[in-house]
């Protein structure tokens, strides 16, 4: 059974959240409202999948996502927002949330992206495939420091214009004609880039100014 | 009436005013000890002594309070200081004074000159120079460009301060507009904060929880959702500063708010621009698509609007999931005479150098591009 953790600081959303999740077979381990204490918990809880507010009260999704990481190398971030898509999702992506939902979508797409989630699939929304597409092109712009920035290749940068657009992978591997399995590697694959440069930034940063573990 | 609001900005330009009516008084003391004994009449200097202290003490005092500072005080501070002024053609004499000893109020009678001009501004303030002036040129037995020179000093001195009075008065007013743009700032945010924490998330939830419901259930549901995605869009959107009409403006900024249940908008996280008429030419390109799809990809179509910064150009499609328009809908409807939607499109966009696409097909729905150039302009 998938153990789930489900943090948001509105109770209302976190039960319903939770029962829809049971329903469906998953194991609720725990529920939070607040992110130090998620951290806290998910040591003990050991969930596999974190069901996460990007907007929680006292620290960012980014905090969280790391300290979650600190503990549990193998868990799977889904991140939610009511806010859309904006810098800080792309952050708490960079920093290695394997997936991002709108909290408007419908419950089906809502349990079907905690099932990808689960199995390491990432889950993209077209505004969050925007967002990094953006990045890719705003770090191509800048000056390169040492290391060189991560690029997309021709089909990648295609697939996610594809995704951004709202097509459905199934709809994207029709019109390139490759298998559905191809195109979700091609989306993975833009994450794992981003993420890899983000860690290698930060380990930079690290040793560059003495803060080395 | 330009009488000032008291405080301010405007209250050390009153203190200024009483130090220097202490400062002056000690120098007119000063003078005036050192010359008694060329006056006419010593034994009057002693009333005349009176009431130059007194009067600095009494006008310090009154003008202290923002109250008082109108024209009662005002108008007397002027008429004693003219008497002050008059009373040297009696007290010194006029053989004095055409021997060159100084008259009585010299610099202290520049007071109530400086008061009128911080009260009413430069033209109080000279009119204010103008009478001292006039009494102290009718003293003076001789009229040479020594006794004219005081005089000219005041008319400086009153269109100075006043101008320096009439700057601070506006610094004031500017002041005040911005603490008070700042607090209906804050506040705004705080409305922003409080309805995301509450009705943003109840929303929400009955968004998700009707949204794979059928019949009135779902309708509510996603008229649920339709309310969040506007009032999202309300509480984020950051108050309208009016600026520059052509300065550059984040294409994402004016796109945003066409989000909504049915439309999603996706961009990079960073701002996209473009001059102001280009960016609003694309916003409205894009207003006419989406209405388009809204019109002929029937009920419950979704759009999504790309926006894309390819460095020396903007990108931005729109695409719906409708049934597409058939082939050789666009060519019939050019020979009709209906160019209607499309044609509006490529015109706004031809105006700035850019280019329109357009793609269809009976599956993918319809899609539009438009490619703006970011040079040229």
């Amino acid at each position: 059974m998938i153990r789930v953790m489900v943090v948001d600081d509105h109770p209302m959303w976190r039960e319903g959240v939770a029962r829809d999740l049971t329903e469906a077979g998953y194991d609720v381990v725990a529920t939070t409202g607040e992110g130090r204490q998620a951290v806290r918990i998910a040591a003990a809880a050991r969930p596999d999948v974190v069901v996460l507010d990007l907007q929680l009260p006292d620290v960012s999704g980014v905090e969280v996502i790391r300290g979650l990481a600190a503990s549990l190398p193998r868990v799977r971030v889904l991140m939610l927002s009511a806010s859309g898509e904006q810098q800080d999702v792309l952050d708490a992506m960079k920093a290695g949330a394997t997936g991002y939902l709108l909290k408007s979508a419908g419950s089906r797409e809502f349990l079907d992206a905690v099932r990808r989630a689960a199995e390491g699939q990432a889950v993209f929304t077209p505004g969050l495939a925007g967002l990094v597409l953006g990045e890719y092109r705003r770090l191509a712009a800048s000056p390169p420091p040492a290391g060189a920035a991560p690029r997309l290749t021709e089909r990648e940068t295609e697939v996610l214009r594809l995704v951004a657009k709202g097509l459905s992978y199934k709809q994207i591997a029709g019109r390139l004609g490759v298998s559905h399995r191809t195109v979700q590697n091609h989306v993975q694959n833009t994450l794992g880039k981003l993420q890899l440069h983000n860690r290698v930034e930060l380990t930079r940063y690290a040793i560059e100014h003495g803060l080395e573990d | 009436m330009t009488i000032q609001a008291p405080g301010g900005l405007q209250g050390p330009l009153w203190r200024a005013i009483a130090v220097f009516r202490f400062a002056s008084l000690a120098f007119v003391l000063i003078l005036a000890a050192g010359n008694l004994r060329a006056y006419d009449r010593p034994y009057a200097m002693i009333p005349v002594v009176v009431v130059l202290v007194g009067w600095t003490v009494a006008a310090t005092y009154l003008y202290a309070r923002p109250r008082l500072r109108r024209w009662p005080l005002l108008t007397a501070d002027l008429l004693i200081t003219m008497s002050v002024v008059l009373s040297a053609s009696w007290v010194v004499g006029a053989g004095p004074l055409s021997r060159g000893t100084p008259s009585l109020a010299i610099a202290w009678q520049a007071a109530p000159v400086l008061a009128w001009a911080v009260a009413g501004g430069r033209r109080r303030g000279v009119i204010a120079a103008l009478l001292v002036g006039l009494a102290d040129l009718s003293v003076r037995p001789v009229l040479n460009q020594a006794s004219l020179t005081g005089t000219v000093l005041l008319l400086l001195a009153a269109v100075g301060v006043g101008h320096v009075a009439r700057l601070s008065a506006i610094a004031e007013e500017r002041l005040q507009r911005a603490v008070r743009m700042e607090a209906a700032t804050r506040e705004r945010e705080r409305l922003a904060r409080d309805i995301h924490d509450s009705v943003l998330q109840v929303l929400a939830l009955v968004r998700r929880r009707g949204a794979d419901l059928d019949g009135e259930a779902g309708e509510l549901a996603r008229l649920a959702g339709e309310q969040e995605a506007a009032l999202r869009a309300l509480v984020g959107a950051s108050p309208a500063v009016d600026g520059d009409d052509t300065a550059e403006t984040d294409v994402r900024a004016l796109l945003r708010p066409y989000a909504s249940g049915c439309v999603t908008v996706a961009a990079p996280a960073t701002p996209v621009r473009l001059p102001g008429p280009a960016a609003r030419a694309v916003a409205a390109a894009v207003a006419a698509a989406l209405d388009n799809v809204a019109r002929h990809a029937g009920a419950g179509a979704q759009a999504w609007v790309l926006v894309e910064d390819e460095g020396d150009a903007v990108v931005v499609s729109v695409r719906d999931d409708g049934p597409g328009i058939p082939a050789g809908r666009l060519a019939e409807a050019r020979r009709e005479g209906r160019l209607g939607v499309a044609q509006a499109i490529r015109g706004r966009i031809a105006d700035l150098g850019g280019t329109v696409s357009i793609h269809s097909g009976p599956r993918d729905g319809t899609e539009v591009e438009l490619r703006v150039p970011k040079v040229g302009w």
